[in-house]
């Protein structure tokens, strides 16, 4: 004989704005073990929770049907209330009369009254079969693997390693850095990106707590949160890292001219090289698609190798593939830029004076293709008439709807860059839509680009064309004055957006992170929960979670750690046991369950029953979500999902219809 | 004319309809469901054929016709077109292919073929090419070719031997649809393109629309008028020119139809 | 104040295929490509923002919307899918409905419909060398008249809204 509590929640008016709970509270004091039923404003507040353990303690309620809002938002706090007052925590049932009923029923209140008194019959008969569980408590690794060496990578890097964990940086690249060592300067303080950057690459070098691992990627991943076993490829530089001392001297040599990443093609680099003149480390790498020993597989040229003093090139260097254990991972795989030539009309890829928002950052920089000096890339002379066009591929229902974020600041930053640099008079403009400038400091910017005779064009243009002889000209409608102005500039920069990046689709295979519909990973909770992905112990931190700025990707970089510090820092995690329970006895051996388990959940594991080998199956408890797939499919019942076994569900059918059942039997 | 002379040479049997109505194009701003209706009762009589494909030689009857497809598909009032049809004991076909001169030759036929069926290779021709607004655009329509760089009549032309350019004014449009309500403007932008393509010194205009040929062929010397330019542009559809690599007569293409001077561009191939 | 007029802007929106036309967020990429702009001052955005205001009663009686080179420039490059175009279609039927200004060239057209089934009777040409010449002598398949219930079919779907 059960004593069921049941609490009725109003949460203020969200449901009693439609569920008439008095009545509610009334029918369930009529169902039958109900021994307290109560409503009340807010049951998730203290004197909510107070009145639940009151009754736990004086009037002997042993099990509690708490009908409030979804269980995603309040069931960790009710069951604390209850286990705080020696109850088992498990034998608490939440019923959802918000999501279900007063948000999904808002206009029908008399309707919504008898459905929310329903669920509270189903609820209580299930509570009737709720069995007592215990958390089990693993072990975890105080170690993090961090994804991408981008200035997220390397900020969450050092947070947890001065926190005193292992940090395992896995960048692709040859080098940290990522996007912000391109950048020239910054906005709205204008530091030098690299200056403020370079120190933190190289207390990522050298911090004793951190294992960099560039040229590499992860291939795999098993195991469960706190217990991660992850292969990570590092590919061959075919450079002795060890002896290597970055003097480039080979790079002086080799032949084969190769396209220059690093200054996004701008510039022309060789088939060894270094990655960039802030490079960490500061190692030379091969690119075997270019060099002609590598590519030919022939003994040919070599004249690096004869170059090097320090005897450090390797051509028969292989790859080679680690593993680590990690308690957690944090993703800062960063995006990329919006390819501009897919707006074809607005002429990139094919007139040359037309450049993207990263190629300008290369031509600004002192250490890009033009040595920071701005210049036309058709005739190389400094433009007369520079143009800026903002939401070339965002919001845009043709491309990406969303908002780049960052697109107005960086065009400010560079007309300030672009009027500062060049001496002599330049036109600039600014072709906006709406300037988004929300930052601190951002709005302030804006007023120093507009006290710079930087004029700004309320409206975009449709189309750029080029006369046969090379110049630019479009037109262009500006809302303030109501002119058609028609202009014809000598550099336009076209202000793309951040976009997902291409290897996101397998990194969320990966590392189980689900993706929103803009292409982005996704966080936990939009609002609340926006470092962790939808996978225990998988965090995110940068623009791989949606574009943003370098304040913000730092601050989302440090809480990720932070997140991550929370979880493995006592050395072991409690693990739920809603999971999958094997009855050995029961079971036949017939592997249908592992072959339903997405999550690689179940073990056959070998028993010699009766003098014969049979095979049983097992439940790796860290590994399973609780999902039910296996309890469904195991044809002879072997399997139990602990709380969802078929008695507790059939019950709470039976209690749905019983009524409707009751009444005559019809 | 041309059309009917060079597609039976490609293999293409050409079958008119029963009856001849306008595509509903110029009803569009006076009442879009009369619009409709006309272009679907199009459908309907080429159903009464039997064949599933439908030739568009002009683009703004392509559009209109491949637009009310689409509106078919979801409009809450084409049950009532569907009935008006039924009354007149027409029925509507949803599965007929809307092809236009460009695509069909193009993708139907196809480049090689062309290249084979070629008798005077029109080498050393160099010509601009107009393929107008409503086979580009708007593209959610599958139109016949890519709205911001279309190729097909460039290559179908290519096929012939001659050589296209690349100019900046290639997607600006002919101004038919004011050519009646506002015949200056109209000629202002067709004077304008024609005054483009003539500082190219090209050897011709090649347009795959009626109506674009109206404005460059027909009224080229009001076009030039208006903008104040002699101008002195060869202006031929599509087919013509195909007709004469083909090696067919000029009388049955049509060029002494042409008002611009075709003989120009005549003299260039014949030499 | 001029008064805007909802019930107006709603029975637009109800002609549309779809409700994007409120998605505008006043770009003017539109007006800054419109091809009839520079000769007779279409700007599209502005259509778009009046009617979206509900300021549309004024719009079937003006010229403006009559200047349209329906080029679809706009509907192709629209960032949102507001398709202008479209609109402009929605007000010139607007326009007929209320009897407002409406160039001749368009009723007559229809009239010519009603008759024969063709925007324009067949023409004969003049060729450059002074001949005049019509279909038979171009030796051109005989143009087929509609049946004979075309003609209440069509007046039937002119009388709809």
């Amino acid at each position: 004989m059960t004593r069921i509590g049941v609490y009725v929640c109003h949460c203020g008016l969200n449901i009693a704005g439609v569920v008439d709970v008095e009545k509610v509270t009334e029918y369930a004091k009529t169902l039958p073990d109900v021994v307290v039923a109560k409503h009340y404003t807010y049951m998730c507040s203290e004197p909510g929770q107070r009145m639940i353990q009151d009754n736990i303690k004086n009037e002997r309620v042993d099990r509690v049907v708490i009908a409030t809002c979804s269980p995603r938002m309040h069931e960790e706090t009710f069951r604390r209330t209850v286990a705080e007052a020696g109850l088992n925590p498990y034998l608490t049932e939440i019923v959802n009369l918000r999501e279900h009923v007063s948000w999904a029923h808002t206009h029908e209140p008399e309707k919504a009254t008898e459905k929310a008194k329903i669920l509270v019959r189903m609820g209580v008969a299930r509570s009737r079969l709720l069995e007592p569980l215990e958390k089990r408590k693993v072990s975890v690794e105080k170690s993090v693997l961090v994804v991408g060496g981008g200035i997220a990578g390397i900020q969450t890097s050092l947070d947890l390693a001065n926190a005193g964990f292992r940090v395992y940086l896995v960048e692709k690249a040859p080098s940290i850095g990522g996007r912000m060592a391109q950048l020239d300067k910054t906005f709205p303080t204008l530091d030098c990106s690299a200056c403020i950057l370079t120190p933190k690459m190289v207390d990522v070098a050298k911090h004793r707590n951190i294992t960099l691992l560039t040229n590499a990627e992860v291939t795999d991943v098993k195991g469960f949160v706190g217990n991660y076993e992850v292969s990570i490829l590092k590919k061959p530089r075919y450079v002795d890292v060890n002896k290597c001392v970055g003097c480039e001297l080979c790079t002086k040599v080799c032949p084969v001219k190769v396209p220059d990443r690093f200054n996004e093609n701008m510039s022309e680099n060789r088939a060894i090289y270094i990655w960039s003149a802030h490079s960490v480390p500061k190692t030379a790498i091969i690119n075997p698609s270019y060099c002609l020993r590598l590519k030919l597989n022939k003994d040919v040229c070599g004249k690096c190798q004869t170059a090097c003093e320090a005897n450090a090139i390797d051509f028969k260097q292989q790859p080679e593939t680690l593993q680590v254990r990690v308690g957690g991972i944090v993703l800062a795989v960063g995006s990329e830029v919006f390819d501009a030539s897919r707006v074809a009309e607005l002429g990139y890829g094919r007139f040359k004076n037309i450049i993207s928002s990263i190629e300008f950052e290369r031509i600004s920089d002192a250490a890009g293709p033009t040595g920071g000096n701005i210049l036309s890339p058709k005739d190389k002379k400094p433009p007369k008439t520079i143009v800026f066009i903002q939401c070339v591929g965002s919001r845009d229902k043709r491309f990406h709807e969303y908002c780049c974020r960052v697109g107005c600041m960086v065009s400010l930053k560079q007309a300030i860059l672009a009027r500062e640099k060049i001496h002599g008079p330049v036109k600039i403009y600014v072709c906006y839509i709406d300037l988004r400038a929300f930052g601190k400091g951002y709005d302030e910017f804006y007023r120093r680009a507009r006290d710079m005779d930087i004029d700004f064009i309320a409206g975009v243009p449709s189309e750029i064309h080029s006369t046969p002889d090379g110049s630019l000209y479009f037109d262009v409608y500006d809302k303030g004055t109501n002119k058609l102005l028609e202009i014809r500039p000598d550099l336009v920069v076209l202000g793309t957006g951040l976009v997902p990046n291409s290897d996101l689709g397998k990194i969320s295979t990966l590392f189980h992170a689900s993706r929103s519909s803009d292409g982005f990973l996704l966080e936990a909770h939009a609002k609340l929960r926006p470092l962790e992905s939808s996978t225990g112990g998988v965090f995110l931190a940068g623009s791989c979670q949606g574009p943003k700025d370098i304040p913000d990707t730092v601050a989302q970089a440090s809480g990720a750690a932070a997140k991550a510090i929370d979880l493995l820092s006592s050395g072991e995690i409690e693990l739920e046991p809603l999971k999958a329970v094997v009855d050995k006895d029961s079971c036949s051996g017939c592997r249908i369950c592992e072959t339903v388990c997405p999550f690689m959940a179940i073990e056959m594991k070998p028993e010699i029953v009766e003098g014969q080998e049979r095979f049983r199956a097992e439940v790796i408890e860290a590994m399973c979500q609780g999902c039910g797939l296996c309890g469904s499919a195991c044809p002879t019942g072997a399997i139990k999902i602990q709380q969802y076994s078929d008695k507790q569900v059939v019950t709470q059918v039976q209690a749905a219809l019983s009524e409707a059942c009751a009444e005559g039997g019809k | 004319m041309s059309v009917r002379e060079t597609f039976p040479r490609l293999d293409i049997e050409l079958v008119d309809l029963s009856e001849v109505i306008c595509c509903g194009d110029p009803v569009k701003s006076v009442n879009e469901f009369a619009a409709n209706f006309l272009a679907v009762r199009v459908l309907a009589l080429v159903n009464l054929t039997g064949q599933d494909n439908l030739l568009v030689p002009c683009n703004r009857c392509h559009f209109t016709i491949s637009e009310v497809q689409e509106t078919m598909k979801n409009s809450k009032s084409a049950h009532k077109i569907i009935e008006l049809l039924k009354q007149e004991g027409l029925d509507y076909n949803s599965n007929i292919k809307v092809w236009h001169t460009i695509d069909i030759l193009h993708d139907l036929v196809g480049l090689e073929k062309l290249r084979q069926a070629v008798k005077k290779p029109l080498k050393d021709l160099k010509v601009a090419t107009h393929v107008g607004c409503q086979i580009i655009r708007y593209s959610d329509l599958q139109r016949v070719d890519d709205a911001e760089n279309p190729r097909k009549l460039d290559e179908l032309i290519n096929a012939l031997g001659a050589e296209t350019v690349d100019y900046a004014e290639k997607l600006d449009c002919c101004g038919a649809a004011l050519t009646r309500s506002h015949p200056d403007s109209a000629l202002s932008l067709a004077g304008s393109k024609l005054k483009a393509v003539q500082s190219l010194r090209v050897d011709g205009m090649v347009v795959s629309c009626p109506d674009c040929q109206l404005m460059f062929d027909a009224r080229q010397k009001e076009a030039g008028t208006t903008v104040g330019t002699k101008l002195n542009v060869p202006v031929v559809y599509y087919t013509q020119l195909l007709g004469l690599a083909l090696g067919i007569d000029e009388k049955k293409l049509g060029l002494d139809l042409n008002q611009s001077p075709v003989d120009q561009l005549q003299a260039k191939i014949c030499v | 104040m001029a008064k805007p007029n909802f019930e107006s802007r709603d029975k637009i929106l109800s002609k549309l295929k779809g409700k994007e036309l409120v998605n505008c967020f006043q770009c003017l990429k539109c007006t800054s490509g419109c091809t009839a702009l520079k000769l007779l001052e279409l700007k599209p955005h502005e259509i778009i923002k009046l009617v979206n205001l509900g300021f549309v009663d004024e719009l079937p009686s003006s010229d403006i919307i009559w200047t349209c080179v329906t080029c679809l420039k706009c509907v192709q490059r629209c960032p949102q899918k507001a398709s202008p175009y479209h609109v402009i279609i929605a007000l010139r039927n607007l326009a007929v409905e209320k009897e407002a200004k409406v160039p001749e060239t368009y009723m007559k057209i229809v009239s010519s419909i009603l008759e024969t089934g063709l925007a324009e009777p067949p023409q004969k040409i003049v060729t450059k060398k002074m001949k005049t010449v019509d279909r038979e002598c171009l030796k051109l398949p005989k143009i087929k008249p509609p049946r004979e219930s075309f003609q209440a079919s069509f007046m039937k779907a002119m009388e709809e809204k």
